[in-house]
């Protein structure tokens, strides 16, 4: 069995399962302090089911949409701690991909696919700094 | 990771109890149960997913647009985690077994994620500009589509276990994709040889971006297009697909989350349902011949279509609203014939274990 992929494995694992921990604690800290949210929960779900659209419950529920990484300034808010869980769990590819590509280059000798894990590694922190936007 | 879920809702129940509601606002016990049945769905979904070999994404999305008013963008966005986090759960073990293949993997997700991506610009595109009717022919054509996969379903589709490769070109020789794995049932190392992985990559970037536009898991996709096109085992195909969808998808979902389509509240428990039900069903896969659910995808499949399609008519003004008696009878008429295949089946089960 190959180390790169090995490794791959084990971070991308331990990291969803680490995310989704996130996830299950983040909507638990929402209910208990209910004010230290950005969005309010009291009114969230209705609006939701209300079928507005994403513009309008950001405004509603948050008076307006504060940036897809407001965890970092809210961390310990229930919301931000959560959106912190699943952006870890929406970049764990990324993480694992950058000692899988050092791997292939120093120990398997395949440049090849240093580049190609380089590449995708690229293409994750460009999605998920937003340089690249069409709308 | 049982034991934090557990807490946690119990926590949430106790807290939830006490909470003072605010003038119209939704109380502490409805939000907590709303948490625990996003959960408890998301989890069936994924355990029913994982036993029948698809992704959660392709019963959560279709299920959300045809039967919920929630906002395309956001059914979508949540589609596509819940697809996600179904393929991130399984990279560790696929890995570790050495079933998957990092180098396909990786090679493949290099045209995914553009696609991907791309899907999800255009998805937001649409939303905020085609407004009412963007929203119809999103329906419409994932109604189409899922029409297609359930038919698919049924025919089986052209799949070889292990293609026979008579020339393998140039770019692909030059890949060196090829690795052994162990492989159970014939108890030996098989290595395999593979070819066209340039039209692959083709291929790829269409089911990245009908993945991203739609918020769906595309491992119906993924497994023909290696297996039929680069000659790389089913079993294989199938496991890259997983792999495949939790490291393509880190691409496509950001462009959803960056614009607040992707609720973390509304979100987290879909997430957290797909990982514990992907583990369990992961595990019940190994353990229980359950040939049958799949006959449960395709009866689901259907009503999902019939929804999608009526209410993306209705959308466009095309037609009215759907009584809810035919929505009965129609669930009520798949129900049945489901039911009769199922039956069926595990009779001709039974049959064949007795001889």
């Amino acid at each position: 069995m190959q180390l790169s992929q090995r490794v791959y494995g084990e971070i991308v694992y331990w990291g969803t399962i680490v995310a989704a921990i996130i996830c299950m604690i983040g909507p638990f800290i929402s209910m208990k302090n209910p004010d230290k949210n950005v969005m309010n929960p009291f009114y969230l779900f209705a609006a939701i089911f209300e079928g507005k659209d994403t513009a309008t419950i950001w405004q509603e529920v948050a008076g307006g949409f504060p940036g897809g990484h407001f965890y970092l300034d809210k961390f310990f808010y229930g919301d931000g701690f959560t959106q912190f869980g699943l952006a870890m769990g929406c970049s764990v590819a990324a993480w694992a991909l950058i000692p899988a590509a050092f791997i292939y280059l120093f120990k398997e000798k395949n440049p090849t696919y240093t580049i190609l894990c380089l590449w995708v590694t690229l293409l994750i922190i460009l999605s998920m700094v937003g340089i690249v936007s069409s709308h | 990771m049982l034991v934090v879920l557990i807490i946690s809702f119990a926590g949430m129940y106790l807290v939830g109890r006490g909470l003072e509601t605010p003038p119209g606002g939704m109380s502490g016990t409805a939000i907590f149960a709303w948490l625990l049945g996003f959960f408890l769905l998301s989890f069936g979904i994924a355990l029913v997913a994982v036993i029948g070999g698809i992704g959660g994404g392709v019963l959560f999305t279709p299920f959300m647009l045809a039967f919920t008013s929630v906002d395309s963008l956001i059914v979508r966005a949540t589609g596509l985690i819940v697809a996600m986090f179904s393929g991130l759960v399984s990279t560790g073990p696929f890995m570790r077994g050495g079933l998957a293949n990092l180098r396909i993997c990786v090679f493949c997700a290099a045209a995914y994620g553009i696609g991907a991506f791309s899907g999800a610009q255009g998805a937001i595109f649409v939303a905020q500009n085609l407004g009412e009717a963007g929203e119809g022919f999103v329906r419409l054509a994932l109604g189409l589509i899922l029409l297609s996969l359930a038919i698919y379903f049924i025919v089986g589709g052209k799949k070889i276990e292990w293609p026979e490769v008579k020339h393998v070109d140039k770019f692909t020789k030059w890949l060196k994709m090829s690795q052994p794995y162990y492989e159970v049932s014939v108890k030996r190392v098989i290595d395999y040889p593979l070819t066209r992985a340039g039209w692959v990559l083709i291929a790829i970037i269409g089911v990245g971006l009908l993945s991203g536009f739609f918020g769906l898991g595309a491992g119906w996709a993924i497994v023909p297009a290696q297996n039929v096109i680069m000659a790389v085992p089913l079993k294989v195909a199938a496991a890259n697909s997983g792999v495949l969808l939790g490291m393509g998808d880190c691409i496509g979902v950001w462009p959803y989350l960056l614009m607040g389509a992707i609720i973390p509240v509304f979100a987290a428990p879909w997430l957290v349902g797909q990982v514990l039900g992907g583990l369990l069903g992961a595990l019940i896969l190994i353990k229980v011949k359950a040939g049958f659910v799949r006959y449960l995808l395709i009866g689901f499949m259907f009503f999902a279509c019939f929804g999608l399609l009526t209410k993306g008519l209705k959308l466009l003004g095309v037609m009215g609203e759907v009584p809810m008696w035919l929505n009965g009878l129609v669930f009520l008429t798949i129900c049945v014939i489901v039911t009769v295949l199922i039956v069926r089946y595990i009779k001709a089960e039974a049959r064949l274990g007795g001889e």
